[in-house]
């Protein structure tokens, strides 16, 4: 498991985190989103040992993560970076080695991951040769290589076209379902409420929302009550508390708050009931509201 | 060790099958043969052709015979240049126009020593004692002084200058991130110093084989001084040390910076201090023996060029070459140090110039 404790960092005046912290359990899949400028990419260098925090802890397994723990980790920084006029294979070779493959593991785990990744018939090419979105693959291959411990991607997914993130998100799922604990942070709400087991929610240096996706619908939207009801005399729903709108003869109430039984009733009694329901918010709606 | 290694090797490869690094060792390699085989084409032939008519005089080292027939055909290769004298009948000499005033003194010894001889009269020739310093071989040791400071001078520059590009392209694309949670700082700041510093080595030493080859190819090292070797071996020495001093200083300015375009003036001081011990080394070569040579030979970093030049060009007591060996080392062990200092903090700031007094704090 990977915890992250109470990370706090100041540039100067500005305070960048203000005790950070999450945990991500063995093939959990952890998505992290906040505004430009929240404090994610701070998170990640820091729990990359790029960057040192002023306080807090990152445990591995409940000890302090070491230099070693972190050369066994898999690293996609916010800000891509590639020798341009090294070849590609070679490249992810290279960085295979570095991580402490053998040569001989290094070599044919960069042909398998560049196979995987569409990238095979690319591999004597310099990088500079290539398009960024396909640079962005080798960037992913160079993370990879080494069949991380841990994952943490910044931004993975931006640059991508469709048919690339589809092998990405392939390419995680493997990942977490092997035990590994997978942290990537992303503005793709969407791709994030489809892949993600827990999300966090960073706004100005803290989190402001982290759990499971479910529980965090719950918590965070409380659902809101949402009633349609067609044929209902004006004025029906005078003495209860929401918003009621009219668009011809269909009334849609919404409510936060009360008692929905005799919400229920009320609307029963004043026409015909076309939906009752609690309405579950997006991530979107959800962040929206968090960062609020 | 192995992350140091592995960034060497990658170092080594690239630049190895660059264009640029093959033609550099070609035009050193070049230009190292044209300078060996200058006092040959310079100093042109010191031996005399002397044509002879009549019967052969003893044979001098200086002199090169040519028989010829008669009087007339001897006057007639004068004429045209292809003796530089005739001698006819061993009692009278041909010119063209004016007799050479050495060849001349030269046929008046050979002559008056075949009639000595002939006399039944042996001489013993004078003996000469030098009491001064042996200056026999001083024009060749200057000489091969200035050429090693050329030589030094532009292989420290270069070989300085590729490590700064290293450091600033890995930090201005951002890689050194993904690297330095694979490696440590100190091993690609070492691994990366070690690999272009190799590169150096096989520079220098493709300098000196080329060297060492047409001089004996032209007979020049016939006038090399003794002792040539050890001015080899410290030549390499001083190299590496030099080197490292240099490198580590152009990867800590390096690091300072995120672009290329901003490299030229944040190098500004390590250029500055280059061309002061260029300057200086040039001096020594010339005047080997001041006081100026003698007291900066010792200093770092000027020793890293100063002391190779000066023994190259003089003799240096050993003492010296001590005291400035362990200077240089002390001071290269300092500025490795506090390189990597500053390279670990700096080279993760991306962006705009980090100031130097930030980071050494």
């Amino acid at each position: 498991m990977l915890e992250i404790d109470g990370l706090r960092k100041r540039y100067g005046d500005k305070t960048a985190l203000d005790g950070v912290g999450f945990a991500v359990r063995p093939g959990e899949m952890f998505g992290f989103v906040g505004a430009n400028g929240a404090g994610k990419t701070t998170t990640m260098r820091i729990v990359m040992g790029v960057l040192d925090a002023d306080s807090g802890e990152v445990r591995l397994d409940g000890r302090p993560v070491t230099y070693d723990d972190r050369r066994a980790f898999g690293y996609m920084p916010e800000e891509r970076g590639l020798y341009q006029k090294m070849k590609v294979a070679e490249q992810v070779e290279y960085f295979g080695r570095l991580h402490g493959l053998a040569p001989a593991a290094a070599r044919s785990a960069a042909a398998a991951l560049l196979e995987r990744l569409g990238l095979a018939d690319r591999r004597g090419d310099a990088v500079e040769a290539l398009s960024l979105g396909n640079q962005q693959r080798v960037q992913l291959a160079v993370a990879l290589v080494h069949d991380p411990a841990v994952l943490i991607l910044d931004e993975p997914f931006s640059g991508l076209d469709p048919l690339a993130v589809d092998a990405l998100v392939e390419v995680l799922k493997d990942r977490a379902a092997a035990g590994v604990p997978v942290i990537f942070s992303s503005h793709q709400l969407d791709l994030v409420e489809r892949l993600c087991d827990s999300v966090g929610i960073i706004s100005a240096g803290r989190m402001v929302a982290c759990g499971p996706v479910g529980e965090l619908r719950e918590r965070e939207g409380r659902g809101v009550l949402q009633v349609v009801v067609r044929g209902a005399a004006p004025g029906w729903a005078d003495g209860l508390p929401g918003e009621l709108t009219r668009e011809g003869d269909r009334d849609v109430l919404l409510c936060e708050e009360g008692d929905d039984q005799a919400i229920l009733r009320t609307a029963i009694e004043a026409g015909k009931v076309e939906h009752f329901g609690r309405r579950q918010p997006t991530l979107a709606e959800i962040f929206r509201e968090a960062v609020a | 060790m192995n992350g140091l290694w592995l960034v060497a090797q990658r170092e080594i490869r690239t630049r190895v099958r660059t264009k640029s690094f093959l033609v550099s060792l070609a035009v050193s390699a070049i230009l190292v043969a044209a300078l060996a085989s200058l006092p040959k084409i310079l100093g042109g032939d010191d031996t005399y052709d002397v044509g002879v008519v009549g019967a052969a005089p003893a044979p001098v080292a200086q002199l090169a015979y040519q028989q010829y027939p008669d009087e007339a055909a001897a006057r007639k290769a004068v004429i045209d240049g292809d003796v530089d004298a005739a001698l006819i009948d061993g009692d009278r000499v041909l010119a063209n126009g004016e007799l050479d005033q050495r060849l001349g003194l030269i046929l008046e010894a050979a002559h008056r020593d075949a009639q000595i001889k002939a006399a039944g009269v042996t001489i013993t020739p004078l003996r000469v004692e030098s009491v001064g310093a042996d200056a026999r071989y001083e024009r060749v040791r200057a000489g091969l002084a200035t050429l090693l400071v050329m030589v030094l001078f532009f292989l420290l520059i270069y070989s300085a200058m590729y490590v700064a590009m290293g450091v600033v392209e890995e930090k201005g694309s951002r890689i050194v991130e993904i690297l330095l949670t694979a490696v440590r700082p100190w091993q690609l700041l070492g691994g990366k110093i070690a690999g272009l510093g190799a590169l150096g080595l096989i520079n220098l030493a493709v300098i000196i084989v080329v060297g060492l080859a047409v001089s004996s190819a032209t007979g020049f090292v016939a006038d090399l001084p003794p002792g040539m070797g050890g001015i080899i071996v410290g030549a390499v020495v001083w190299f590496v040390l030099g080197y490292a001093f240099f490198s580590a200083l152009a990867a800590a300015f390096g690091s300072l910076v995120s672009r290329q375009e901003e490299l030229n003036s944040v190098l500004t001081p390590m250029t500055t201090l280059m061309m002061l011990t260029y300057v200086t080394a040039y001096f020594a070569a010339v005047e080997p023996t001041g006081t100026v040579a003698r007291v900066l030979s010792l200093v770092p970093p000027f020793s890293s060029m100063v002391m190779p030049v000066r023994t190259a060009a003089a003799d240096v007591p050993l003492g010296e070459i001590l005291i400035a060996g362990v200077l240089m080392v002390a001071a290269v062990i300092a500025v490795l140090l506090g390189a990597a200092r500053v390279y670990r903090r700096a080279v993760l700031r991306t962006g705009a110039r980090v100031r130097l007094g930030e980071v050494v704090r």
